[in-house]
């Protein structure tokens, strides 16, 4: 088999970028490079917790990756799929031959493509986040798991807020500890100036023997030290310095901490206060929070434990769904079934206080889920499976009818 | 000759599987038997253990296993007597005849060294076996050290990164776990001590003589219906016998005897043999439960004397002789139905029971292991109608292997109402079934003893690695599903089919294994079976002597050569049906395009059912917790086994793997399965880590260093191609050029 | 199809599929950088008014017993002096703190019903356990006194050789700091605190911080 020589003149560039971007070769380097990001995402985790793996193997374009102190560079988890749609694309719905024989396989890919179409969906436009509530409690806003905000109130004098000067997490969390940023709106007769923020941090009273190790400064007491992050993101409890600078008047400067706003779903945050021009308002590290259009009343939670030992055999969460203009509905979720209503999905996730034993008080948390994509892959599913079904019965007849030709066939020749 | 010489190395083989050895001496003059009807009354007695309702039988098998790592306790008694107890039948002595157990060798300690640490001269410097007598004398420095290693292994598991400097050394770990099975032996043994008259057996030093005499005058039964106990709760009652002693006689007295019904309560925890009364109540009562409630309230104190009176009957009918002893047993376990069945609980003791006696697995793999020997029989004249025979009869005894297996599995799901698999244990037991499955269909397709040697590879594998599994667990392999996997159909339907896939991964695996090695051998071309015995003759002199300079102890040595001269014996098998194809048309080509046709399938199916499954998977991680993907440990697994497939197929659309990348990619397929098997769940991240299994890296690498050792055979070989093709390509040219000349 | 139209259809399928995340990838959602008002939530819009840093950090004293185990009635309140660990409560032991460097410092918290032995017997007991001998029932009643639970609490302070209950060999130069209220009627309460001399010494104020935090809530 005599090779021919690769026309490379620029007229034929886009020929041959498409011949590259169909083939079997681009399909099989993008098969095997995404084999080795997924175990070395795997083996990641042991070390940095899920988070950090996704966001450096699986959600990125390019990984540096040092072997022996040499960077590699390796592509990443979003750059191989963009490719790998490309090429399943152009190669298996565009380039190939259609014929009876690989229809079969022509559903199966476009099975495939659904799914890598869903993930991509998924990864931009859903959101994700919880609700706990304690038996009695009822609520529409559901918190994030990771991202905080800081949130201002103008604060009654028994501590009641109607409204609050929120600034986003996106724009929070992408202060630097050792940056210093300034807010203004016309709404507020201050400032606000964040001194660094810190992804994990705890504020230490000076007096403690640790406090000398955290280089921030003092106030009220306390310093607050940097602490490295924890393997479960949604541990980590951030804090920043803050400034509020009234246009006339001195600075206050004080410490926020994550850990004021809530562990326990009935505790009411404690914001920092203070008064400018005679108004209190409250300042105060905040979950991103999000409100769904109807708000769920925790009835009963119920939670059962296998007898004599600690493995849990059952939880579930008996819940009214109160909606404008619709009747209450009752509703029970629990492992393994979801409430679907409205786009939002509501998961038995887990409960609280840690260490709770059957017969305590307990709260119910649910993860509460917004993916437009949610039944893609379902769907995809089914179309692969009716593309690999086809193909084999396909694969079958034909062999079948081979083996009843073959004969004369041989007698032929 | 030829012949002779083979069924040598086939006589060796099996007598280092079946090697005998010395038993351990027990310090009992003479062993009398139970009547096996008594142990199979006692046998159906229902306990409530690990959070479900089991037959006692269940807990026996474990609790020895955990204790000696075998099923049966056998030894030597001083009349010269050898006997081969059941673990049912030393459970009844454990509980009804404890100072005979006491002398019955059960507790393994593999180096003599951790008994040396307590302070008991070691009979032997290998692995030996100890009865509770002998170890009594370093009770206390057990009791003592194993605190200590508990509260080390305690730290080594908490620390974040697994802090070596808390690892136990393998010494401290046998002391640690030695501390943790005579603790559970004696609480065992000591379970009835309350209905003994006095005759505690274990322990019994703690108490001092005055509440030793009470013992045998009194009993907590008799404390609850006779004497004026105020109702307490444990912890009152833990105060009064902490307070200073009384002055007062009277008071003394009582005081006497909460210290002795504390004593009591305090030592028959553990054995849930009383169903509630109330059965709005699920959990189960222990003779010490029994107690605390009789205590705490006097309305229930009929009803708790009654419980204990019935243990009471059950330990006197004992001495009555063993007719008496059943019947009060066959009561006993009557009045446990009457409560439990209402219930829905202990509905099939009798196929538990039957699962373990029938010993599904066992005889699986005898039939496994025959089907191999006979196989290799019919690699002696192949082609032949000997050896068409000898392979007909492999493959109906491989068959009958999987018949066992299956049916262990479907008990096993009858026993739980379950789908077949609900934790690891399970999985092993069904990847074997269909394994074995897959080879025999390819069997009845190609006929060319490929498709049973895949089966009786997978069989024995399977089996074994199920049987060491259990052993090693040593702990229930039915235990009640946490909440999550609590539902019959996702279990039905991802998990069955992400085994079938796995499972298809690994029989491409041995195919390619088997390609790899035929090929690789038949580069040797010269090599008659002569040679190869001859080589394997100076192999395994050479190692033989090898392992008597380093001391392998000889029981293991056998062990270990056994194995390799059976995959050795393997390795020869699989280049027969070779020469047989070039001796009769000359092309050897043949065999192997089948063989790469036969793997090529299995990857293909082995794609559909992995695809298939790891959507399914998402789709139930979807309703579960609410991501189709959330990049987990084990998702990835599966993922990567996709993909492998992927890229082989692709791979060989792209013309870049062709038959010897196929047989290659599958056993690197296999490394991916295997480790997405058992290496995700041991990485102690992710959702998956519904089972933690100690020693597990430690044959994963092994295992991949076999397979490695195919990878490099695979690569000599393409390298070797690489060489004669060019000497080819040259060769022509040559030729063309002296002809131009 | 011609090369031309494939490499048309390569292209635009890029650029499209580019187009697309880059315009999504810009887009930040109804959040800018900017300060956004917010409206709170009915259920959410009390906040809790606190005075100290402290307590905002939650630095301010915890109840004795952690949470799961609210619903047994009224339980211990009190102040976890600083550089005290609450090792958590035992069965014997409602409060248990270690401190020192090494923790050999210990301060616990015991009930007992009824007058639990009487006053006598405890305090010669811990006597005891210090090497020193007992002391007569008068010179017991001439002991200084401490509040505890708002009554006047029987203090003593014992140097001596410690030897506990189970330890084996005593350990050289400690001090145990105890107070003791002993009535019939509410039941007997210990707190007691032994240590390294030194240590003790040093820990004497933490002690009367702790004694004196000590109190019962009903909980609500």
């Amino acid at each position: 088999m005599a090779k021919k020589p690769i026309d490379l003149s620029p007229g034929n560039w886009p020929q041959l970028i498409y011949r590259l971007f169909t083939s079997f070769k681009v399909a099989t380097v993008v098969f095997v490079l995404m084999t080795l990001i997924t175990l070395l995402g795997t083996l990641y985790q042991v070390e940095h917790g899920l988070h950090a793996a996704k966001e450096r193997y699986f959600y990125s374009w390019i990984i540096v990756e040092k072997v022996w102190n040499i960077p590699l560079l390796v592509p990443g988890g979003m750059l191989l799929m963009w490719v790998l749609f490309i090429n399943m694309t152009l190669g298996a719905l565009v380039k190939v031959r259609k014929r009876w024989k690989g229809f079969g396989m022509l559903v199966g890919h476009l099975g495939m493509l659904m799914l890598l179409a869903g993930a991509f969906v998924t990864h931009k436009a859903s959101s994700d986040g919880y609700m706990a509530l304690y038996p009695g409690m009822k609520s529409n806003r559901v918190e994030s798991y990771r991202d905080w905000q800081l949130e201002i109130m103008p604060l009654s004098e028994e501590g009641k807020a109607e409204k609050a000067w929120v600034l986003p997490a996106d724009e929070l969390q992408s202060i630097r500890s050792d940056e210093q940023r300034r807010y203004e709106t016309a709404d507020l007769p201050f400032d606000i100036v964040i001194n660094g923020f810190s992804q994990n941090a705890t504020p230490i009273p000076v007096s403690a023997p640790m406090a000398s190790e955290a280089n921030g400064k003092e106030i009220d007491g306390f310093k607050l030290s940097q602490q490295q992050t924890s393997k479960n993101a949604e541990q980590n409890l951030p804090g920043c310095y803050i400034e509020l600078r009234p246009e006339n008047g001195d600075p206050i400067e004080t410490i926020l901490w994550a850990g004021s706003f809530r562990f326990d779903p009935r505790e009411k945050p404690m914001p920092f206060t203070f008064e400018v021009e005679g108004q209190k308002y409250g300042a105060l590290l905040a979950k991103k929070t999000w409100v769904v259009p109807f708000e769920v009343e925790l009835n009963e939670f119920i939670f059962e434990r296998h007898p004599g030992i600690s493995t849990a055999r059952n939880y579930e969460s008996r819940i009214t769904r109160f909606e404008e203009g619709q009747p209450e509905k009752p509703v029970e979720i629990k492992m393994n079934e979801p409430m679907r209503y409205q786009g939002y999905t509501f998961f038995q996730e887990s409960f609280g206080p840690q260490g709770s034993e059957p017969g305590d008080e307990m709260f119910s948390q649910f993860a509460v889920a917004n993916n437009p994509a949610d039944q893609w892959p379902l769907w995809s599913l089914v179309v692969t499976g009716i593309g690999m079904t086809l193909h084999f019965l396909i694969m079958l007849i034909s062999f079948v009818v081979r083996s009843f030709t073959r004969p004369s066939k041989t007698t032929a020749s | 000759m030829k012949q002779f010489f083979f069924l040598l190395l086939c006589a060796f083989f099996t007598t280092g599987l079946t090697q005998a050895r010395d038993l351990p001496q027990s310090n009992l003059e003479s062993y009398e038997a139970w009547d096996p009807e008594t142990v199979h009354a006692f046998e159906r007695i229902l306990v409530q253990d690990g959070g479900r309702v089991k037959p006692i039988y269940t807990v026996s098998r474990f609790t020895l296993m955990s204790f000696s790592g075998k099923s049966r306790a056998k030894f030597e008694t001083k009349d010269g007597e050898k006997h081969n107890l059941h673990y049912s039948e030393w459970m009844l002595n454990v509980l009804f005849r404890g100072e005979i157990a006491k002398d019955i060798p059960v507790f393994v300690v593999d180096n003599s060294e951790a008994v040396v640490q307590i302070g008991v001269s070691p009979k032997s410097k290998k692995r030996t076996v100890y009865s509770y007598n002998d170890l009594v004398p370093g009770r206390a420095r057990l009791a003592e050290l194993s605190a200590q290693y508990n509260e080390k292994h305690q730290k080594f598991i908490q620390s974040e990164k697994r802090d070596r400097q808390f690892e136990l050394d393998p010494v401290e770990g046998m002391v640690r776990n030695l501390g943790g099975n005579i603790s559970s032996f004696e609480f065992l043994v000591g379970q009835l001590g309350f209905a003994r008259d006095g005759k505690i057996l274990v322990n019994e030093n703690i108490l001092p003589q005055e509440l030793l005499d009470l013992a045998a005058k009194t009993s907590p039964m008799k404390m609850l219906r006779e004497m004026p106990m105020p109702e307490m709760s444990i912890d009152q009652l833990v105060r009064v016998i902490q307070s200073p002693p009384a002055s007062d006689e009277a008071e003394k007295t009582l005081q006497d005897v909460f210290r002795l019904y504390f004593f009591f309560a305090n030592t028959s925890r553990g054995l849930n043999l009383f169903p509630p009364q109330d059965r709005e109540v699920e959990t189960w009562l222990s003779a010490s439960d029994v107690m605390i409630k009789g205590l705490e309230s006097k309305e229930a104190r009929p009803w708790c004397a009654d419980q204990l009176e019935s243990i009471e009957k059950l330990v006197d009918a004992e001495k009555e002789g063993e007719e008496n002893f059943r019947s009060a047993i066959d009561s006993f376990v009557e009045s446990q139905h009457a409560l439990s069945d209402p219930a829905g609980e202990g509905l099939y003791v009798d196929q538990e029971i039957s699962l373990y006696r029938s010993m599904p697995f066992h005889k699986a793999l005898y039939f496994f292991v025959g089907a191999f020997l006979v196989l290799a029989f019919s690699w002696l004249a192949p082609g032949s109608t000997f050896g068409k025979i000898m392979l007909i009869i492999a493959s109906a005894l491989a068959l009958a292997g999987l018949v066992f297996d299956v049916y262990g599995i479907w008990l096993r799901c009858i026993v739980r109402q379950r789908p077949p698999i609900t934790n690891l244990y399970d999985t092993i037991i069904f990847i074997t079934a269909t394994a074995v499955f897959l080879g025999l269909l390819i069997e009845l397709f190609t006929r060319i003893s490929i498709g049973t040697l895949l089966a009786v590879i997978a069989g024995v594998g399977g089996m074994f690695l199920s049987i060491k599994y259990e052993a090693k667990e040593a702990s229930d392999t039915m235990d009640p599903l946490v909440a999550v996997l609590d539902t019959n159909f996702w279990l039905a339907t991802h998990v069955t089919i992400i085994n079938i896939g796995y499972a298809a991964a690994l029989a491409a695996a041995v195919i390619g294994v088997v390609y790899l090695g035929a090929l690789y051998f038949s580069k040797l071309r010269s090599m008659s079976f002569d040679t190869f015995a001859k080589w394997h003759g100076i192999i395994f002199a050479t190692v033989l002597v090898l392992f008597l300079i380093i001391k392998v102890p000889s029981d293991k040595a056998l062990q270990y050569l056994a194995l390799y001269l059976g995959i050795a014996l393997v390795f020869y098998g699989a280049t027969i049906p070779f020469r047989r194809e070039s001796d009769a048309s000359g092309d050897q080509k043949n065999f192997f395009r089948t063989l790469t046709r036969m793997n090529y399938g299995i990857i293909c199916f082995c794609l559909l059912f992995s695809l298939v499954g790891t959507v399914l998977g998402g789709i139930w991680a979807n309703y579960s917790w609410g991501r189709f993907w959330g990049w987990d440990p084990k998702e990835n697994g599966a993922l990567m086994i996709c993909l492998w497939t992927l890229v082989i197929l692709h791979g060989r659309m792209a013309g870049w793997i062709r038959d010897l990348g196929v047989h290659m990619q599958s056993i690197f397929l296999a490394i991916i399965t295997t480790f997405s098997w058992w290496g995700v769940n041991n990485l102690g991240v992710g959702l998956h880590s519904y089972g933690f299994t100690e020693g597990v890296w430690g044959a994963l690498y092994t295992s991949w260093a076999i397979l490695g050792i195919f990878l490099f055979m695979g690569v000599v070989i393409w390298f070797s191609n690489r060489a004669r093709k060019a000497s080819r390509r040259e060769a022509p040219a040559s030729r063309k050029s002296t002809a131009a000349a | 199809m011609n090369s031309f139209s494939k490499a048309i259809s390569t292209c635009t399928l890029t650029a499209v599929l580019v187009a697309v995340t880059a315009c999504n990838d810009s887009d930040m959602g109804p959040e800018g950088r900017e300060i956004v008002i917010r409206e709170i939530p009915e259920a959410h819009r009390e906040f809790k008014l606190v005075d100290s840093a402290r307590e905002r950090f939650r630095y301010q004293s915890r109840p004795a017993n952690s949470a799961g185990e609210q619903s047994t009635g009224p339980q211990l309140v009190y102040t976890t002096p600083e550089g005290w660990t609450d090792e958590g409560r035992s069965m014997m032991r409602d409060v248990n703190f270690t401190f020192g460097e090494n923790g050999e410092g210990e301060c616990y918290v015991a009930r007992l019903p009824g007058a639990g032995g009487g006053l006598t017997a405890n305090v010669n007991r811990w006597r005891g356990q210090m090497g020193a001998a007992p002391l007569s029932e008068e010179e017991i009643a001439a002991l200084p006194k401490k509040p505890l639970f708002g009554q006047p609490a029987t203090f003593l302070s014992v140097d001596g050789d410690f030897t506990g209950m189970g330890a084996g060999e005593a350990k050289k130069d400690y001090r145990l700091l105890g107070v003791i209220l002993s009535a019939e009627s509410s039941g007997a309460v210990f707190v007691k605190m032994t240590g390294p001399r030194e240590l003790v010494e040093a820990n004497a104020a933490n002690f009367d911080l702790f004694v004196s935090s000590l109190d019962v809530s009903t909980g609500s």
